[in-house]
């Protein structure tokens, strides 16, 4: 019975978002805070007890069937499961998303009463989406929720809509997410083929099971998934950009839990990873990969925003790192840790901003450490957490368990441990950046800011968590079925140093101009290696151009499908979509040329003709004359007694 | 009970049969039907069925063929009619004379060719008759009697004089 | 073969008899004495079938022939006089139903 409580913890932000988005009632501004709140918080109250039950061992592993459907072999079982991971999982979305939502009551407080009930529904809708994909026990529930996710993250990145800038952000990230959804649509239907059921705990066995060729396609499929919902290499850029969208859905989606959604899905299907070596391999140095990389581009940002989404994505390329290496206990424990400091570091630049006048980029915040101490000293804090300061922070311990992991792993773990401690040295020299501008002093003196109990108190709360959080690594490493890396002193030692190699590096950075104006002149690193324009020269602009060549400049297609500016301009549609159309129209052109009259409709005329004869000549038989019918009864009578007389025939 | 005498009444009913369905006076086709009426209750008398052969004279030979006859008197069977009537016949007897020809060889090798159990040549008495009809039969009876009213009342119908009203619908 | 055969051939001859008239006759009045030709058939059969068993029941189907064709008969030729005025008695006129 208990099992059933885990179908309703979804469900209270769902019910948020019908009842704001529907807004049946005309809601205030204080009702549509009060309600998202409530809807926000309600599943962390609900779920809080659930795990607490579990993590104490009261209760066990449990399923809780929502619906199941048989098509012959086929079984469509929804459920949701409570299952180590994902009580780790919902726990930290519950905790964290309830931080940020209190957050966003007061940071959003100033918008327009029809903006605030939209972003809240999306919000909501979008803590719905998490939920249940991270307790989904089948591949449908999980599903859902992920592309939930992805449009929720569309609508709020595109929030303010007077920005064309913040539309083509949402739409990237709708787009680079969408492609790698379709590989992960596709990965799951295949195992949904092999395991004739959508149960998670049916499908990875089969996974396994399945011959090796489809196997690997399988573990492709999902870490290409994986790698496009986390903004890891190669489509890693839709994450900057994304930062257009206000501080709340920041620290929400494209920090703790969204980005942290391809994390999740690798760890619940680590076993179908590490099952094929080149795909576990491929995903521990797309991971350190992206790692060193968003590192590296990290450092160049000049704007605080941008900074932390870089640094998330070199985050999650370590949580990456972990699975490729076996160990999905440790990634999901970096998960953990990660979305308590990077929502903090979000939430606190956020304010910090403000406090420095409402821009975001560094050099802004100069001073605002006196102007909102409290938010700067929590930020400091996940600045700590984040760089990997030694023993005190959080997210030392989490890093050392990844490191760890990697030199336990081999020759090849070891390698790629070197390039993951040259990535948490730069992670230091980045993390430390806003934190030392900030407490340059003023080149004003502003007046101290008042800051709100309402924004403060989820900073408070996330900033012990950060530091207390290091506790939880080996918990939660245990949970999950592994053993916490014990890596011996001398790599522990080298971690340590790579810390604080970054902080010395990070004071080098802000206070020796001449490195100083080299991070402004790095514009290659800051715009993320050009990927982008790299991905429009390349990609973007010849699709274009092949759209245009298929429509033709004269929008010939318009009159088929539709008369719309694009149509007119030569149509900036999809190219698969328009091939198909041009195609179509020239086979209806190629096929129906020999038929100009219509040959068909004349065989068809002819048939309906001869069909009209035969009426006429049926018709006689109802001629109406007694004789006829006298005649039809003597013959039906000669014949059944011809028949009888056959049938009793000696 | 006298088979031979049965068999010659109807052999001669039937030739009569024929001859009364082919001839083209409507006249001559009723004394045909009624020789063969006659011929057929002399067959009943001779196989023992008395009721039988007594009703069949009575009134299948007597009051029906009277029928007929009130209404044959009424046609014209002038030269002119029997020309026409010859005159429809010529062509028209072929498709019915093949297909009713369908039946004849089956008929003839079918029936006449087996032979029929044993009989029980008991002579059936008249009372026995109304005992089954009154009795096991009634039901059959009681049918029978309201076909007859219902003919009686169709008659009654198709031969009442047409008002005005009627009569403009029925131009005829 | 029995006489009851031959008598049985006989009744299915006027049977078959009356309905070559049927078919063959255009006349309204020459079909209704076919049909009393038809129904001559089975009496005779009915009534020699019974005679050789020695059962009333020929004789009690013959009744009830005998009820069906004076049924028959009274209809029949009431519609051929009602129809007579107009087609002249040709039943290959009258191919229409009407109210």
């Amino acid at each position: 019975m208990l099992a059933y409580l885990l179908l309703l913890v979804p469900l209270p932000p769902l019910g948020g978002f019908l009842l704001l988005a529907l807004d049946p009632y005309r809601l205030d501004r204080r009702p549509v805070l009060a309600l998202s709140l409530a809807a926000g918080i309600a599943p962390l109250v609900l779920f809080l007890p659930l795990a607490i039950a579990y993590f104490t061992g009261a209760v066990g592993d449990m399923i809780a069937p929502a619906f199941t459907l048989n098509f012959g072999q086929y079984e469509v079982a929804l459920a949701m499961q409570l299952d180590p991971l994902s009580a780790i999982g919902a726990s930290t979305v519950t905790v964290v998303a309830s931080c940020v939502m209190i957050y966003a009551a007061d940071y959003m407080s100033g918008a327009r009463v029809a903006d605030l009930r939209r972003f809240f529904a999306l919000m909501n809708l979008f803590q719905a989406g998490m939920l249940s994909m991270v307790l989904a026990a089948d591949s449908i529930v999980f599903f859902l929720g992920w592309e939930l996710m992805g449009l929720c993250s569309f609508f709020l990145i595109s929030y303010n809509m007077t920005s064309p800038r913040a539309f083509a952000a949402g739409q990237k990230a709708f787009v680079m997410t969408r492609i790698a959804d379709a590989a992960l649509l596709a990965g799951l239907l295949l195992l949904f083929l092999e395991a004739t059921s959508v149960r998670m705990d049916e499908l990875i066995p089969a996974g396994l099971a399945a011959e090796e060729s489809r196997a690997a396609i399988i573990a492709v499929l999902l870490l290409v998934g994986a790698l496009g919902k986390s903004a890891q290499l190669p489509f890693q850029t839709w994450l900057p950009t994304a930062m257009a969208g206000p501080t709340p859905v920041s620290a929400l989606l494209h920090s703790a839990t969204m980005v942290a959604a391809g994390a999740v899905l690798l760890a619940r299907f680590a076993p179908l990873i590490e099952a094929t070596p080149g795909v576990a391999a491929a995903t521990a140095i797309a991971g350190v990969a992206t790692a060193l990389f968003g590192a590296l581009c990290a450092i160049a940002q000049t704007d605080v925003k941008r900074l932390l989404a870089y640094s998330s994505i070199s985050q999650i390329g370590y949580m990456l790192l972990a699975v490729g290496m076996g160990a999905p206990g440790v990634a999901m424990a970096h998960f953990v840790i990660h979305a308590f400091f990077k929502s903090l570091l979000f939430m606190a630049a956020g304010v910090l901003s403000h406090a420095g006048g409402g821009s975001t980029a560094i050099e802004k915040l100069r001073g605002t450490a006196y102007v909102a101490p409290i938010s700067f000293a929590t930020y400091t804090v996940g600045a700590a957490a984040l760089a990997g300061f030694p023993i005190l922070s959080a997210g030392w311990w989490s890093k050392e368990a990844i490191l760890g992991a990697a030199v336990e792993a081999g020759p090849f773990g070891q390698f790629l441990w070197l390039v993951a401690l040259g990535g948490a040295a730069l992670t230091g020299v980045y993390a430390y950046r806003p934190v030392l501008c900030a407490l340059r002093k003023p080149l004003h003196d502003a007046p101290k800011g008042h800051e709100s109990w309402l924004a403060v108190a989820p900073l408070i709360f996330l900033a012990i968590m950060s530091v207390l959080g290091g506790y939880l690594v080996e918990p939660i490493i245990h949970e999950m079925g592994g053993h916490a890396p014990h890596a011996g002193l001398g790599i522990e030692v080298m971690g340590a140093l790579a810390a604080i190699t970054g902080l010395i590096g990070s004071v080098a950075v802000t206070f020796i101009p001449s490195w100083n104006a080299r991070i402004k002149r790095a514009r290659r690193l800051r715009a993320g290696m050009q990927m982008d324009a790299i991905y429009y020269a390349f990609l973007v602009r010849p699709y274009r151009r092949i759209v245009r060549l298929l429509s033709g400049r004269d929008g010939r297609l318009g009159k088929h499908i539709g008369e719309g500016p694009e149509a007119q301009e030569g149509g900036m549609g999809d190219p698969v979509g328009t091939a198909t159309v041009v195609f179509g129209l020239w086979l209806a052109r190629v096929v129906t040329a020999p038929f100009m009259p219509d040959r068909f409709d004349t065989v068809i005329m002819r048939g309906a003709r001869e069909a009209q004869r035969a009426g006429l000549w049926t018709r006689r038989l109802q001629s109406g004359r007694l004789r006829d019918y006298a005649l039809g009864f003597a013959l039906g009578l000669g014949v059944l007694v011809i028949l009888g007389w056959g049938m009793t025939w000696g | 009970m006298s088979w031979g005498l049965a068999i010659w009444a109807a052999t001669v009913a039937f030739g009569a049969a024929i001859l009364a369905v082919t001839r083209p006076s409507a006249v001559h086709a009723l004394l045909l039907l009624l020789a063969a009426l006659i011929s057929l209750g002399v067959g009943f008398f001779a196989m023992a069925a008395n009721f039988a052969g007594a009703i069949q004279l009575l009134i299948y030979a007597g009051a029906v063929v009277a029928v007929f006859v009130f209404v044959v008197m009424t046609i014209d069977a002038g030269d002119e009619a029997m020309a026409a009537e010859r005159e429809l016949l010529r062509h028209a007897w072929r498709w019915p004379a093949l297909i009713v020809g369908l039946s004849v060889v089956p008929v003839i090798f079918g029936i006449g060719g087996g032979a029929m159990g044993e009989g029980d040549p008991a002579p059936a008495l008249a009372s026995d008759l109304g005992l089954l009809m009154f009795g096991d039969w009634s039901a059959a009876t009681e049918l029978i009697t309201l076909l007859l009213i219902a003919g009686m009342l169709g008659v009654r119908h198709l031969g009442r004089k047409l008002g005005p009203r009627l009569r403009e619908r029925n131009p005829e | 073969m029995t006489a009851l055969n031959i008598l049985l051939v006989l009744s299915a001859g006027l049977f078959l008899a009356g309905l070559f008239g049927v078919a063959a006759r255009r006349t309204l009045l020459m079909q209704l004495i076919s049909l009393e030709v038809m129904l001559a058939g089975p009496a005779l059969g009915f009534i020699a079938a019974g005679a050789h068993h020695g059962s009333i029941e020929g004789s009690a189907m013959f009744i009830l022939v005998l009820g069906l064709a004076a049924a028959e008969v009274a209809l029949g030729l009431a519609i051929y006089l009602h129809m007579r005025r107009a087609t002249g008695g040709d039943s290959d006129a009258a191919t229409r139903l009407r109210g």
